[in-house]
């Protein structure tokens, strides 16, 4: 890996050695399956249309340390017949990270580093197996364009499992605005005369619209405007299966989780694991990269897959328990406390 | 497996900082040009007047701005937060988080970033990389020899690149980066541990900063706030004690350390980590205490990374002092 820490060969010697001791503990006392506290908040950005900002393994109270990732997403509007636009909408993801979380690197590696976080997030979210089918505004005309941009603003390892956690719940807490199609149309015939001495206001139903706007959702509609309603709209719809990032750190023959910068120097290989949780049926492997010179069999990697989704599971119900709880603080926890007031 | 939190909400007294708040009553100016030598002395000489960015100090027509201030509307204002300090007229603020500030004499921990013709580049995290040159090394075969070009040609068999060291600030060059030497036996190459990096500033000065605990920890408090936790050596086993032994001092093999070292090591560092986020001064006789009560409580190496342990941790250490 380019971001590798450097770090003496008796450091790497005495963390190999640590790890494959028979009760495994590693430099900050975790043993090989522990993962680091992680801190998790949504809706940092206002102007976003969901936000989302992650950091595993500060200290509680420290400022700094750890990694941290901030996350947000923001649609746009783009046109199907003249645009790029696609029907249906589409999904596009960034990833930038700051110079100051990789202050060894130099510029044109930094920008291979970004380039590779960024492609292997966008070909994992982008597939169609995860598209989100509310991201259409009008069927061929307008749909909306996801755009989920990623910082990395420090790397203290880890920093796949991070990124895609903070992507998932910056999608979890995205917000689609509500959209209703208008249509302009012409009247029918000559304007209704009003017969002079019939001052009656009885409706007539018999005749042409009377006004020239018509707001059904109507199929021919040529464009779209945004009702005036109290929340900032729907989710996204199939948001629980935003795939989670699991990274195997692979020292044949043992593996391990959450490695920090100079276990990941240290370590040869690691796999990449990314699962969704569809509800009811079992895991999909949504994507999957091994990085590093190290060259495992293909019945290890078979056994690497199994024990990644059992603590992709274990991860993703974690994840699902805090982003139902950080829902409830943003949603009712607000609203009595604006009550109280 | 994997547990979630909240980031900690802002202090209580946040809304403290937003109102103006003055080192001087900003009404009694007139009492501040007057008695100004009696007044002052009392408030700067105690060197624990903490100030934050943006809070006025004095006023500049008759103090200097120094580092870390600024003059604005005639008055000196700090622009980091840190201690205030006073040498005569000049003010200047000591910030608290820094880069390391070297001085010769100092100890510092350091890590290979750069081999050159005749020097090695070292990150000991200072402003610039210091420099550690081929002359200031002890070489095999006899502390004083002269340097032949054979020696130039394996400077990677003594030191490469990611090697950590433990060294002395020698002198300073015309830019201020730092010359080091390792021309003592206790000086030179780190193995058999790992490394914890704290701010600088946590460092006290100590009469020895090679230290070792009685759990078969010895501990190497770099005044660049690099910590070195290692396997304990025994004094008659150390390198080099029967003349000099280039093997056993450039080796990159760690000795054979059994697991109650292992978590010993691993304890201590951590004990490091937590001192260092409730940003507690670390000296042999602290980090000793907080050992003892670590093992006392019964507590797991990895538990003490917790936020109560650590809050408990230190509150213990400041009870006891």
């Amino acid at each position: 890996m380019a971001a590798a820490a450097s770090v003496s060969k008796s450091e790497k010697a005495f963390i190999q050695a640590s790890l494959r001791a028979p009760d495994a503990l590693r430099a900050d006392g975790r043993t090989l399956k522990d993962f680091r506290t992680v801190f998790l908040e949504t809706g940092i950005a206002p102007l976003a249309n969901g936000s989302a900002r992650v950091n595993l393994g500060k200290a509680p109270h420290e400022g700094g340390g750890g990694t941290e990732v901030i996350a947000a997403v923001k649609l746009e509007v783009e046109d199907v017949e003249n645009g790029d636009g696609v029907d249906g909408g589409r999904v596009s993801c960034t990833v930038l990270c700051s110079p100051a979380a990789y202050p060894q690197l130099p510029a044109n590696s930094l920008d291979d580093l970004q380039h590779d976080y960024t492609t292997i997030l966008h070909q994992t979210l982008s597939h169609p197996t995860l598209h989100p089918s509310n991201l259409g505004i009008l069927p061929r005309k307008k749909s909306w364009l996801l755009h989920l941009d990623v910082t990395i603003v420090s790397d203290a390892g880890n920093a796949y499992d991070v990124m895609f956690m903070a992507a998932r719940t910056a999608l979890w807490d995205t917000k689609v605005p509500r959209t209703r199609g208008v249509q302009y149309a012409a009247r029918k015939g000559p304007a209704p005369v009003i017969p002079a001495g019939d001052a009656s206001m009885d409706v007539d139903e018999s005749g042409a619209p009377t006004s020239g706007f018509d707001t059904r959702r109507i199929p021919a509609a040529a464009d779209f405007e945004l009702p005036d309603y109290w929340d900032e709209g729907e989710v996204l719809k199939g948001r629980e299966l935003w795939p989670i990032c699991v990274t195997l750190n692979i020292d044949l023959p043992l593996s391990y989780l959450d490695a920090t910068p100079a276990e990941e120097a240290a370590t040869p290989l690691k796999l990449l694991l990314m699962f969704s949780f569809p509800a009811g049926s079992p895991p999909n492997l949504q994507g999957m990269r091994l990085l590093g010179p190290g060259e495992p069999q293909l019945s290890q990697l078979k056994q690497f897959v199994s024990e990644g989704e059992s603590y992709a599971k274990e991860l993703f119900k974690a994840l699902e328990a805090k982003l139902r709880d950080e829902d409830a603080r943003r949603n009712q926890k607000a609203r009595d406390k604006f009550a109280l007031r | 497996m994997v547990s979630f939190a909240s980031f900690a909400p802002p202090p209580d007294d946040y809304d403290a900082f937003e109102k103006t708040r003055h080192y001087h009553d900003v009404d009694a100016d007139a009492d501040m040009d007057l008695g100004l030598d009696v007044d002052d002395d009392d408030e700067f000489a105690s060197g624990s007047k903490l100030t934050c960015p943006g809070e006025t100090l004095t006023s500049s027509h008759a103090f200097m701005r120094g580092h870390g201030t600024y003059v604005d509307n005639d008055e000196v204002i700090a622009s980091v937060a840190g201690t205030v300090e006073r040498v005569n007229k000049l003010i200047s603020v000591r910030a608290a988080r820094t880069r390391y500030n070297p001085e010769v004499g100092d100890l510092v921990v350091g890590r290979i970033t750069e081999v050159q013709p005749r020097r090695w580049k070292v990150d000991a995290g200072g402003r610039q990389d210091a420099v550690l040159m081929l002359s200031s090394v002890n070489l095999p075969g006899g502390v004083q020899r002269r340097k032949l070009e054979s020696d130039e040609l394996q400077m990677r068999t003594f030191f490469e690149e990611g090697d950590l060291l433990v060294a002395e600030v020698q002198a300073f060059f015309a830019d201020g980066a730092m010359s080091l030497h390792t021309r003592s036996l206790r000086y030179g190459k780190l193995r058999n541990g790992q490394l914890v990096v704290v701010p600088p500033a946590l460092i006290r000065r100590l009469k020895s900063h090679f230290t070792s605990l009685p759990c078969g920890v010895d501990l190497i408090l770099g005044l660049n706030g690099f910590v070195w936790v290692s396997k304990h050596v025994k004094e008659s086993e150390q390198e080099g004690e029967d003349g000099f032994d280039a093997e056993a001092v450039y080796s990159n093999r760690n000795d054979d350390i059994d697991d109650a070292t292992r978590t010993a090591i691993a304890r201590v560092a951590n004990i490091i980590r937590v001192l260092a986020a409730h940003f507690h001064p670390l000296t042999d006789a602290v980090l000793l205490e907080a050992y003892e009560w670590a093992v006392e409580q019964e507590c797991s190496v990895k538990d003490l990374l917790q936020e109560d342990v650590g809050a408990a941790l230190v509150a213990a250490l400041s009870a006891q002092s």
